[in-house]
């Protein structure tokens, strides 16, 4: 027996949540689908595949005053900020949670990132499990998969009935708190394919194929942008800098991509990864070696495709995966 | 590894008050701070650094140069290069700055009781030397013959002149200074700190080479020291990178899997020549 | 066509490399996708087969050779990009000895992206009116006799008929949704700054923050800065993540250039940029 929540009191429910918390939800503007916060639950659209841009920045904004700097006198004053708002995030596919768990690793570990973890708290994740994933997608070979309930509160699965909910922690029950579900005799939906992409391993393959020449030549394309860092649920690479007005300071936390030139350029000039090719390889081996090794733990890419789509010049990582283990095979057949 | 201890936000540092700044060459200053808290103190080792905040211009990663259980000012030379650096040197003594540390590892100078050590700077590499140096002679007994290299551009870049001396004095303990050129005055020794490595050819057995400077003089002292027999193990430095966290979380120091602000900036050579990553 | 197209591209890369007359030859082949194209880097005569010529071939490839210099290297352009290579040559940042053009009579490519092949071709390709690239070295393709280029700025003008309010708050809209990813920066043939404006600490003109002001200062700046010098391959536009017409805004300063001083950038390696030269018949709009 599963519970069920009937069709029409989806949206009921999504704008009782909206009084109580900031709701999070898929829009549409301008022909792309964007998490915004939406008052009005008739914004929401409930076609969509998934969202242009991950939800990360909800919590990990795009640009986050990390604390300010107030003088009085001659003396500072150092005043931290607490976030005062609960979140609910609706909508959110298995791929974007298992992205958000990614985040967790490296902000919630000691010491931890006082502010993320006050919005990690605060934010209850409703999930909206995949029936069609799109040809980018690649869940699977990540570790989660299309249904994976594993890193949201509640788990929704649409079915012609309504949505099959799944309770997954505490305070997911929280949320459902007077709202009215069926029990019900339905089976969820099969769990649909993704692309298969030959993941197992790879952190070992890519320990051995550091130096092969086939990072040089992927290099050859990049454009060295920031669109699959920014795109990407689990890439949190950050600048920090001061900003001084009125006589108050703000230390303020952007996002910033291992691409750009100048990440790792020091003051006095010297850059010890100057090259496209040591800065593209950065990317893929921080997500599937640099990280999984600190963290001991997953991957550090959810699956979700962004990158593929967005990329302007068809840099895939799934093909990058490929052509590693394959590179790895012959290194392996050679040495014998 | 040993960290501040922390209330709140990682990123906020604990304010303390600019007490000198003594000008060490043209374009380094020692600095010694003070904490305005005394409830902030924090032990710290040589090797270790801290986030050196000018308020309103940024903050950066900088070499603690003084000897905790000295009780000594927080002491850092720094060098004037950039946005940061340069706020710092316009400082006045009173000025209020934020600190954040200690972060990284240390040399584990215990471990090289009963050993020789040769200690080779190269200009404001000399910053986390110095620490080592102090250590070791304040435990002389403790320690083999130490013999210190000390190079720089020219006799006016030469990093901690007031300390000469006392080095000097120490027993069982020589200073050879070097530099690229000389002046009118200079009658000391005018040479690469490499070449002066191979002119001492200091001896492998039982010893511990500490070598910091610029990458390039790094990369040629690295060389001969080898050629000299010593064992990549028995060769330690301390790596820099541009950091911005200093707490494993911005992702931008790592060498390979290793990340300078966590699992160094004390490496020795056998650890780096394993790094997937040249640095 | 395009297989011919594809062909010609194949066997010319095939002699450049055979004959050592360049290390590496630029062009497109087909993604991941299995169907759209993507940038291509050819090293070996060997690979010249994965080279081809579609609809799908959008991207300006000019700007590359500025990570080739001093190799000699081959470059596949349309008629828009070899207005890049024009302003690239004018601009002292490749030498004309260092490349060799492979021009192509491109009839158009449509809107496409990743699994997607659009069935109408670009806007910029509907009113090109030059389809015979200004600058080749060998050409792929026949040039036609085509009627004298008569732009058409509509879309422009819409945007120009609003108010100011309405162009505020529309602007305002589409800045809202920069993530200043730089996707537009670093596709454009025209910036090619080591350090570019809005990263750099000292002087801070903009500042990092990813908010509204900096988002508009950003976008804004980088438009003035193309002002004379863009191209018009809309590849900014392609690449952004999130849909901002960044064009509009390029193609108002393309406009407002060709009203003031009758230029259109990238048709020839001499010509002068109106807003970098100063000659004596400049308009000063005083007493005229």
């Amino acid at each position: 027996m599963s519970k069920l929540l009937e069709k029409e009191k989806l949206l009921p429910w999504l704008e009782q949540l909206a009084g109580e918390r900031v709701l999070i939800a898929p829009t549409r503007v301008e022909e792309l689908t964007l998490f915004a916060p939406v008052k009005d639950a008739t914004e929401i659209v409930l076609d969509y595949e998934n969202t242009a841009l991950s939800p990360k920045e909800w919590l990990f904004p795009s640009t986050e005053v990390l604390f300010t700097i107030a003088r009085k006198d001659s003396t500072p004053e150092l005043v931290e900020k607490t976030i005062a708002e609960r979140y609910v995030i609706f909508g959110i596919r298995p791929c974007d949670a298992k992205g958000i768990a990614a985040l967790d690793l490296p902000f919630l570990s000691e010491p931890a990132d006082s502010l993320y973890a006050q919005r990690r708290a605060q934010t209850a994740l409703i999930g909206m499990s995949c029936l069609k994933p799109a040809p980018q997608c690649f869940c699977a070979a990540m570790g989660s998969a299309p249904n994976d309930a594993s890193n949201v509160d509640i788990m929704l699965t649409e079915v012609e009935e309504g949505y099959l909910v799944e309770v997954v922690t505490e305070k997911g029950q929280g949320l459902l708190e007077g709202v009215e579900l069926k029990e019900v005799d339905i089976e969820p939906p099969p769990c649909p394919d993704t692309a298969a992409v030959p993941a197992e391993g790879i952190t070992e393959v890519l320990t051995r194929v550091f130096n092969d020449p086939f990072w040089a030549r992927l290099a050859d394309r990049c454009i060295h942008c920031n669109i699959c860092a920014y795109v990407c649920p689990t890439c949190y690479c950050f600048d920090i800098r001061d900003y001084t007005a009125k006589g108050n300071t703000e230390r303020i936390r952007t996002w910033e991509s291992c691409q750009s030139p100048g990440f790792t350029r020091i003051a006095g000039g010297y850059d010890p990864r100057a090259s496209k090719e040591s800065r593209l390889r950065q990317r893929f081996y921080h997500k599937l070696c640099y990280f999984p090794e600190q963290f001991s733990g997953p991957l550090g890419c959810s699956g979700c495709g962004r990158c593929v789509v967005h990329c302007p010049v068809n840099i895939d990582i799934r093909e990058v995966i490929t052509r590693a283990q394959e590179i790895g095979r012959e290194a392996s057949a050679a040495s014998g | 590894m040993p960290q501040a201890a922390e209330q709140g936000s990682p990123f906020v540092p604990k304010l303390a008050t600019m007490r000198g700044a003594a000008d060490l060459t043209p374009d380094i200053k020692l600095f010694s701070f003070e904490l305005d808290d005394p409830a902030a103190e924090f032990d710290y080792k040589p090797g270790q650094f801290a986030f050196v905040s000018a308020f309103g211009v940024g903050e950066g990663p900088f070499g603690l140069c003084s000897v905790a259980y000295r009780k000594e000012r927080l002491e850092f030379a720094i060098r004037r290069v950039g946005t940061v650096t340069n706020a710092l040197h316009r400082l006045e003594p009173g000025a209020k700055v934020g600190l954040r540390g200690p972060f990284g590892n240390y040399f584990p100078l215990e471990d090289y009781r009963g050993k020789n050590i040769v200690i080779i700077g190269g200009g404001i590499g000399m910053a986390p030397l110095r620490p080592v140096i102090n250590t070791l002679l304040d435990h002389r007994a403790d320690y083999g013959h130490i013999l210190i290299i000390n190079g720089a551009r020219s006799p006016a870049d030469l990093v901690f002149q007031p300390e000469f001396e006392t080095w000097t004095k120490a027993s069982h303990t020589t200073l050879e200074l070097t530099v690229d050129r000389g002046d009118e005055a200079w009658t000391g020794r005018v040479a690469l700190v490499p070449q002066v490595v191979a002119e001492l050819h200091p001896s492998p057995e039982n010893s511990v080479a500490i070598i910091c400077g610029p990458p390039i003089m790094i990369r040629f002292t690295l060389q001969g020291l080898k050629a000299l027999d010593f064992a990549n193990e028995q060769i330690v430095t301390t790596l820099e990178g541009k950091m911005k966290c200093g707490l494993g979380k911005c992702a931008r120091c790592n060498v390979g899997d290793k990340y300078i602000c966590q699992d160094g900036p004390v490496f020795n050579f056998e650890q780096i020549s394993s790094f997937i990553e040249q640095f | 066509m395009s297989e011919d197209f594809a062909q010609q591209i194949r066997e010319k890369a095939r002699e450049l490399l055979e004959k050592g007359e360049v290390t590496c030859v630029i062009g497109y082949e087909t993604g991941t996708d299995g169907r759209t194209a993507r940038p291509a880097f050819i090293y070996d005569a060997a690979d010249a087969d994965r080279l081809v010529f579609d609809n799908t071939c959008t991207h300006n490839l000019a700007k590359y050779l500025l990570n080739k210099k001093g190799q000699p290297t081959a470059v596949v352009v349309k008629a828009c990009d070899a207005r890049a290579l024009n302003l690239l040559l004018g601009e002292k940042q490749i030498k004309r000895e260092e490349f060799f053009a492979i021009g192509v009579v491109c009839p158009g490519v449509v809107e496409s992206g990743w699994m997607r092949q659009g069935e109408t071709l670009q806007l910029r390709c509907q009113g090109c009116t030059e389809h015979t690239p200004p600058l080749y070295d060998f050409l792929v393709g026949e040039p036609a006799e085509e009627p004298a280029p008569e732009p058409s700025y509509e879309d422009v003008a819409e945007i120009e008929g609003m108010e100011l309010e309405g162009r505020t708050e529309f602007w305002a809209k589409q800045f809202e949704r920069c993530i200043r990813c730089y996707g537009c920066r670093q596709v454009c043939p025209g910036c090619f700054c080591i350090d570019c404006f809005a990263e750099l600490l000292d002087p801070e003109w903009v500042g990092i923050r990813i908010a509204p002001p900096e988002k508009q200062m950003w976008n804004l700046i980088r438009a003035f800065h193309l002002t004379g010098r863009c191209i018009g391959c809309r590849e900014c536009e392609r690449v952004c993540p999130v849909n901002i017409p960044l064009s509009l805004l390029n193609r108002k300063m393309e406009k407002e250039v060709l009203r003031l001083f009758g230029f259109k950038a990238g048709m020839s390696p001499e010509a002068l940029m109106p807003l970098a030269t100063y000659s004596k018949e400049d308009k000063l709009g005083i007493g005229e």
